[in-house]
C-alpha cells in the first residue's frame, strides 16, 4: 500500500518537472521581459537593458539553453526561483501569497465538499420528493452563474447590508486590516474580511459534488448489498450510512481532488473581485509585467497543488476502498 | 440487443422505443422531442436561449446607438428611454455593448464547442480503437493536459493574440476544453471496441480510420451532443474569465467578460453597467445547463426521469 502510494507520488513529482519547464520556455515563446524598460523615459539604451536583464537570467541576448540551466540549477541548487524584471525576489512574493491563497482555497474547498456531500445523501434519500427537486433546481442555477458575477452580487448585498446595519460586518476590499492586534480581534478581523470571497467561491462550487454524490448513491442505494443490509434489520438511515454512502463515496473523493484546479482559477477572479494579494493577483501581474520567473513560478505551484489533491485523492481511495488496500 | 432473450421471462419493453395506438413505432426524433418536451425547465431553457440568440442578432440593429459611438450629451447616465441600459462614463450605449458582446461570447462559446467536441470525440474514439501505442500516447497527453494549469497557458497565449476573438476561440479549443471530454468517450468507446458491428466491419476490411468516423463517433453521438451543450457552458466561463481579468477580447471588441471587467470598476455608482452584462451571461449559462440536462434525459434510454416512452 505504501509502495503504491509512493509510486503515485513520484509519477506525480515527474509531472511536475516535465510541466513546469515547458511552461518555462511557453513563457519565453510568449513574453518578453524587454517589455518593462522599453517605453521608459528617459529612452534606456539597449546596453543599460541587457546589463539590467543579464544579471537576472532574464535578458534574451544569452541562449535560451542557458538562461533554461542557470533558472533550472539555481532552483535545485539553492531552491531560488529567480526574480522579477524589477528586481524583486520571487520566493519572497511566492511564501507571503500562498497562505493568503490557501486561506481561501482551502476553507471554500473544504466547505463545497462537505456541503455537497450532505445535500447529495440528503436529495439522494428522497429521490423526486420535493427536496431533492428544490435542491436539483436550486443546485443547477447556482453552478451556472459566473464566479466573477456571484462575486459581485456579493459585493453589492453586503454594501446594501452594512448600510441597512450601520456598520461595517463585511469587508469587500483584502485579506485583513492593518494595525489589529490580539487574538480575537485578529480572528474577527479575518472572519469580516473572508466570508464573502469564500461564499462566492463556495456557492459556484458545492453543486459538482451535489450531483456526483446523489447520482453514485442512487446507482448504490438499489444495489444487493444494501438490500440485504436492510433485510438485517438495519433502517434505511444506517443501511446508506454505513453501506451505500461509504462506495459511493470514492469517485467524489477523486472529482473533489481533480476540482481543486478549478477552484484555483475560479479563485484567480475572486481574489481580483475582492481586492485579495494572493497568488490568483500575482498570476495576472506577472502576465501582465512580463515577469517570466514568476509565471513559471504560478504555474509550478498550481501543478503542485493539483498533484497535492490527487496524492490526498490516493490516500482517501486506499482508506475507503478495501480491494486497494489489500493489493 | 445482442442479449440472448430468457423465454421464461417476459421481455421488458425497449424504453427506448415506444409504440403507438396503432402499434407502428414512434420514429427516434419524435420520441426524443416528446421527452426532451416532459422536462419543463428544459423547454424554458432552450426558449431563453433562442430569446438570447434573437436579441443578439436584431438588437444590433434595432438599436439607436452602435456600440463604439460615443454620446457626448450622457455620460454615465441611467437606464432612460434614450438608452435603454444606460451609458458607460465615456458615453458608450450599454444596450448595443450588451447585444454585441452577448453576440460575440455566443460566437467563441459555439466555435470553441463545436471544436473540442470534434477534437475530442476523434482522439477519445481513436484511442479507444487503435489501443497499443496510440492509446497510450494520447492517454499521456490527456493526463498531462491535466496537470498543466491550463488557464494560464491560456492567458500567456491569448493575450498575445492582440484581442482578436477568432485567434482567441483557437487557442482555447486546443489549451482547454477538449482533454475532459476525450477521457469520458475514451471510457465509453472502450466498451463500444468490442461489439459485433465494429469487428464485423473490422472483418470486412473497413480501415481503422474509416471505422472510427463511421461506426464508433455515430454510436456515441447522444454523448457528444450533451458534450457540446456542456462545452458551451465551459467555453463562455473561460472566455468571460479571460476578458475579466483583460486577457481576453480588447477593445474597441467587447464581449460579456469585458463589460463586466469594466462594470465592477463602477460597481457601486453605475450598477446598471453591471445589472445587464451579468444578466445576460447568467441566463445563458443556466438556460444551456438545462437544455444538456433535459437533452440527457431524453437521449439516454435507460432514464426514469422522461417518463414512458
Amino acid at each position: 500500500m505504501i509502495k503504491y502510494l509512493l509510486r503515485r507520488t513520484l509519477g506525480w513529482l515527474l509531472m511536475i518537472v516535465v510541466a513546469t519547464n515547458l511552461t518555462y520556455f511557453l513563457a519565453w515563446g510568449f513574453l518578453n521581459p524587454r517589455n518593462n524598460f522599453v517605453g521608459r523615459r528617459p529612452p534606456l539604451s539597449e546596453e543599460q537593458i541587457v546589463n539590467l536583464l543579464e544579471p537576472r537570467n532574464l535578458s534574451d541576448t544569452v541562449p535560451i539553453w542557458e538562461r533554461w540551466w542557470t533558472w533550472l540549477s539555481s532552483i535545485l541548487f539553492h531552491w531560488d526561483w529567480g526574480v522579477s524584471p524589477t528586481g524583486g525576489s520571487i520566493n519572497e512574493q511566492i511564501s507571503y501569497r500562498m497562505w493568503v491563497s490557501a486561506e481561501l482555497v482551502l476553507g471554500a474547498t473544504i466547505i463545497m465538499t462537505v456541503l455537497g456531500i450532505a445535500l447529495g445523501v440528503y436529495t439522494a434519500s428522497r429521490q423526486y420528493k420535493l427536496a431533492d427537486r428544490i435542491g436539483q433546481g436550486t443546485s443547477i442555477i447556482t453552478m451556472n452563474i459566473n464566479p466573477i458575477v456571484a462575486g459581485l452580487a456579493l459585493v453589492l448585498l453586503a454594501i446594501a447590508f452594512n448600510d441597512l446595519v450601520g456598520t461595517r460586518v463585511f469587508y469587500v476590499t483584502g485579506a485583513a486590516s492593518k494595525g489589529v492586534e490580539g487574538f480575537f480581534p485578529v480572528l474577527l478581523d479575518k472572519l469580516q474580511h473572508i466570508t464573502l470571497p469564500t461564499i462566492a467561491l463556495v456557492i459556484t462550487g458545492y453543486a459538482g459534488t451535489h450531483f456526483l454524490q446523489r447520482s453514485l448513491l442512487l446507482d448504490n442505494i438499489n444495489a444487493d448489498y444494501v438490500r440485504t443490509a436492510r433485510a438485517k434489520g438495519l433502517t434505511k438511515q444506517q443501511a446508506i450510512r454505513k453501506h451505500a454512502l461509504r462506495t459511493s463515496l470514492i469517485p467524489v473523493a477523486t472529482q473533489v481532488a481533480f476540482s481543486i484546479p478549478g477552484i484555483f482559477t475560479g479563485a484567480i477572479l475572486t481574489e481580483s473581485i475582492f481586492a485579495w494579494n494572493g497568488m490568483g493577483k500575482y498570476f495576472i501581474e506577472t502576465i501582465t509585467k512580463s515577469d517570466i520567473n514568476g509565471v513559471v513560478a504560478v504555474a509550478a505551484f498550481s501543478a503542485v497543488m493539483v498533484a497535492i489533491g490527487a496524492v490526498l485523492s490516493d490516500i482517501i481511495v486506499v482508506v475507503l476502498d478495501p480491494r486497494v488496500r489489500v493489493s | 440487443m445482442s442479449e440472448m432473450i430468457d423465454p421464461t421471462v417476459t421481455a421488458p419493453a425497449d424504453p427506448a422505443i415506444g409504440e403507438t395506438e396503432s402499434g407502428r413505432p414512434i420514429p427516434k426524433r419524435v420520441l426524443y422531442t416528446r421527452r426532451f418536451m416532459r422536462n419543463k425547465p428544459a423547454v424554458g431553457g432552450i426558449v431563453i436561449f433562442v430569446l438570447l440568440v434573437l436579441f443578439a442578432i436584431i438588437a444590433p440593429l434595432i438599436a439607436k446607438y452602435d456600440h463604439i459611438e460615443l454620446d457626448f450629451l450622457n455620460l454615465g447616465t441611467g437606464p432612460s428611454a434614450e438608452h435603454w441600459f444606460g451609458t458607460t462614463s465615456a458615453g458608450n450605449d450599454t444596450f448595443a455593448q450588451v447585444a454585441v458582446g452577448l453576440q460575440r461570447s455566443l460566437m467563441i462559446a459555439v466555435s470553441v464547442s463545436l471544436g473540442t467536441t470534434i477534437l475530442s470525440a476523434v482522439i477519445g474514439t481513436a484511442a479507444a480503437y487503435f489501443g497499443g501505442l496510440t492509446e497510450k500516447i494520447s492517454l499521456l497527453i490527456i493526463h498531462f493536459m491535466m496537470v498543466i494549469p491550463s488557464f494560464l497557458i491560456l492567458s500567456l497565449l491569448s493575450n498575445k493574440s492582440g484581442g482578436d476573438w477568432r485567434v482567441i476561440a483557437l487557442i482555447m479549443i486546443f489549451v482547454t476544453g477538449w482533454f475532459f471530454p476525450a477521457r469520458v468517450v475514451w471510457t465509453t468507446a472502450l466498451s463500444l471496441r468490442e461489439r459485433e458491428y465494429i469487428h464485423a466491419a473490422r472483418y470486412m476490411g473497413v480501415g481503422g480510420f474509416k471505422i472510427v468516423l463511421r461506426h464508433l463517433i455515430p454510436n456515441i453521438g447522444s454523448l457528444l451532443v450533451i458534450n457540446f451543450t456542456l462545452g458551451i457552458v465551459g467555453a463562455v466561463m473561460a472566455e468571460t474569465g479571460l476578458s475579466f481579468i483583460g486577457f481576453g477580447v480588447k477593445i474597441p471588441d467587447v464581449s460579456l467578460g469585458s463589460l463586466i471587467g469594466e462594470g465592477a470598476n463602477t460597481i457601486t455608482s453605475a450598477p446598471w453597467l453591471f445589472y445587464y452584462p451579468a444578466a445576460a451571461l447568467t441566463l445563458l449559462t443556466v438556460s444551456m445547463a438545462l437544455v444538456a440536462d433535459g437533452l440527457r434525459d431524453a437521449l439516454d434510454p435507460t432514464s426514469a426521469a422522461g417518463g414512458r416512452a
